[in-house]
């Protein structure tokens, strides 16, 4: 993992944690998201994070179950995007 | 447990939402005679010590006289919740034992009947919002609280029977419970600005003609009927197998939505409606498990807001895009947030005029259908007293109009889809149709 995927992935632990009142140290990279308890409502919210953050609109991009299931595979979505 | 009030012990502001939820209330009784109350039931295995039961619920009751309180102003207008300084002993508690039915299928309708007859009963008086049934058959019992929405949404109601459970485990403290709120009189321009885009959300919304809607059936004292589904954890997990597939990842809730419009707009299109879109309110719950536990009485909810074109009902993938576009935009907006603020204002307006207010956008209509979708259950026992729990599912009457609502429901091993109607508004095919078309368009026929 690079650097810059390394501080995407920073910036998603935290949102993450703040949307589900975690701390973000119980946010594991590859735990899948739906399995920390995230539903459809904090999914979309965190969609929305990223286009605000990175300005990537990633809803129309078919929200794929393997680019978007963990942090980690969500934050190398991103680079390739960004 | 230890309840804060440093405001006035019998004195709680309500919210915008929870005056929402008293326009509904005043709707739905001035169109059906009763209000806008919801069940929650316990299913249960083995048979239940009624008269532990209820002893234990009168007991539990009394401690929170916000149960027997009503609705008052205060000399700045800003409408509260009268809470009385005791609480009474005495709760609406009925009994009911059926007897095994000889034909197994119907076993469940006989249940359903006699729950029906619970939710469409009025609470005796102003001051009594909560009823508890209990339905004994075979070798299952079914615990039925009825609650008026005045005091609590859906997740608060398991919440409130998950403290009874952890106090007759004699279990810790669970917390403290924050019965205040704020009169919300400060801020003004936020709320006008939050108000404002409201206002042009539900522009956007508004068509030259009004939603489509069905007809309500003629009389004054209508009650509803239900239908349920419940599905195995398998089934469950096959239709959220199929919503990442089709929808995309955790896109659960706008699957569930879609695959509900297109079911529905069966119906209407074999009623011959050929104009109209379909608007559709969802209610929506951001808070986590451990929010509900601290704010267990009066509303936490706010909406979303679908329009649905009727040419877009019958294609289900353009479908569930335009409903993951606007769930998209409405959170980037902010719409549940704002409409929370906006609501606010309308706390000075009466029950009646604010009602009529709520008509004019949709051309005298409110919504086609409700619809709301509760992933996560907030009742964390297996048990209940010394039973254990089945399934936990919700009884809602919806608000009329529009007298019809389809809820998704998840508890601990089931997921339920509850069909919740006024009476005579769905025929018995139609509604039979309804569960056909949702399981079709679920994937699990």
């Amino acid at each position: 993992m690079n650097k810059e995927s390394g501080e995407i992935e920073e910036t998603l632990i935290k949102e993450v944690a703040a949307i589900l009142s975690m701390d973000q140290g119980s946010v594991g990279p590859e735990v899948p998201l739906h399995e920390m308890g995230l539903d459809s409502l904090g999914f979309v919210e965190l969609l929305v994070v990223i286009e605000k953050t990175f300005k990537i609109r990633l809803m129309e991009s078919g929200l794929t179950r393997n680019d978007f299931k963990t942090i980690r595979s969500l934050a190398s979505k991103i680079r390739v995007m960004a | 447990m230890k309840i804060s009030l440093p405001y006035s012990k019998n004195k709680r502001y309500l919210t915008g939402i929870d005056w929402i939820i008293h326009v509904l209330n005043y709707m739905t009784l001035k169109e059906t005679g009763t209000g806008f109350m919801s069940q929650v039931i316990l299913e249960l295995h083995g048979k239940v010590d009624a008269l532990q039961i209820e002893s234990s619920l009168s007991a539990f009751m009394k401690k929170y006289p916000v149960l027997n309180g009503h609705t008052s102003r205060d000399f700045n207008l800003a409408p509260y919740w009268k809470i009385p300084a005791a609480g009474t002993g005495k709760i609406s508690f009925e009994i009911i034992h059926l007897t095994n039915s000889h034909k197994e299928g119907a076993s469940f309708d006989d249940v359903l009947t006699s729950l029906e007859k619970g939710i469409n009963r009025p609470f005796r008086n102003r001051k009594e919002h909560v009823a508890f049934h209990l339905i004994t058959k075979g070798g299952k019992s079914y615990v039925a609280m009825t609650f008026d929405h005045l005091v609590f949404d859906a997740r608060n109601a398991e919440a409130f029977l998950n403290i009874f459970q952890k106090d007759w485990e004699g279990g810790e403290d669970s917390g403290n419970m924050t019965i205040t709120e704020p009169a919300h009189l400060s801020m003004w321009m936020d709320k006008f600005k939050a108000g404002q885009r409201v206002n042009r959300a539900f522009l956007q919304i508004a068509d030259r003609v009004p939603p489509r809607v069905l007809p309500l059936p003629p009389g004054k004292k209508i009650g509803f009927k239900f239908k349920i589904l419940s599905f195995s954890r398998e089934a469950a997990e096959a239709i959220t197998e199929n919503a990442f597939n089709k929808a995309g990842y955790l896109m659960l809730m706008p699957y569930a939505l879609s695959a509900s419009v297109s079911a529905l707009h069966e119906i209407f299109a074999g009623r011959g409606f050929a104009s109209g879109n379909y608007v559709i309110p969802v209610s929506i719950d951001t808070r986590k498990k451990e929010e509900v536990m601290r704010q267990v009485f009066f509303n936490n909810v706010s909406f979303f807001i679908f329009k649905v074109g009727a040419d877009l009902a019958v294609r289900f993938p353009e479908l569930l895009k335009s409903v993951k576009e606007q769930m998209y935009n409405q959170v980037k907006a902010d719409l549940p947030g704002d409409i929370c603020k906006a609501s606010l204002l309308m706390r000075i307006a009466p029950l009646p005029l604010l009602g009529s207010l709520l008509k004019i956008y949709l051309k005298g209509q409110i919504a086609s259908f409700s619809f709301s979708y509760v992933g996560e259950t907030s009742y964390e026992s297996s048990c209940f007293m010394d039973n254990k729990i089945i399934n936990i599912f919700h009884m809602p009457r919806v608000p009329v109009p529009p007298g019809i609502g389809i809820f998704f429901q998840q508890s601990k091993e089931n997921l339920n889809i509850i069909l919740s109607y006024i009476d005579g508004m769905l025929t018995d095919e139609e509604s039979g149709k309804i569960f056909d078309l949702l399981k079709s368009r679920l994937g699990v026929e």
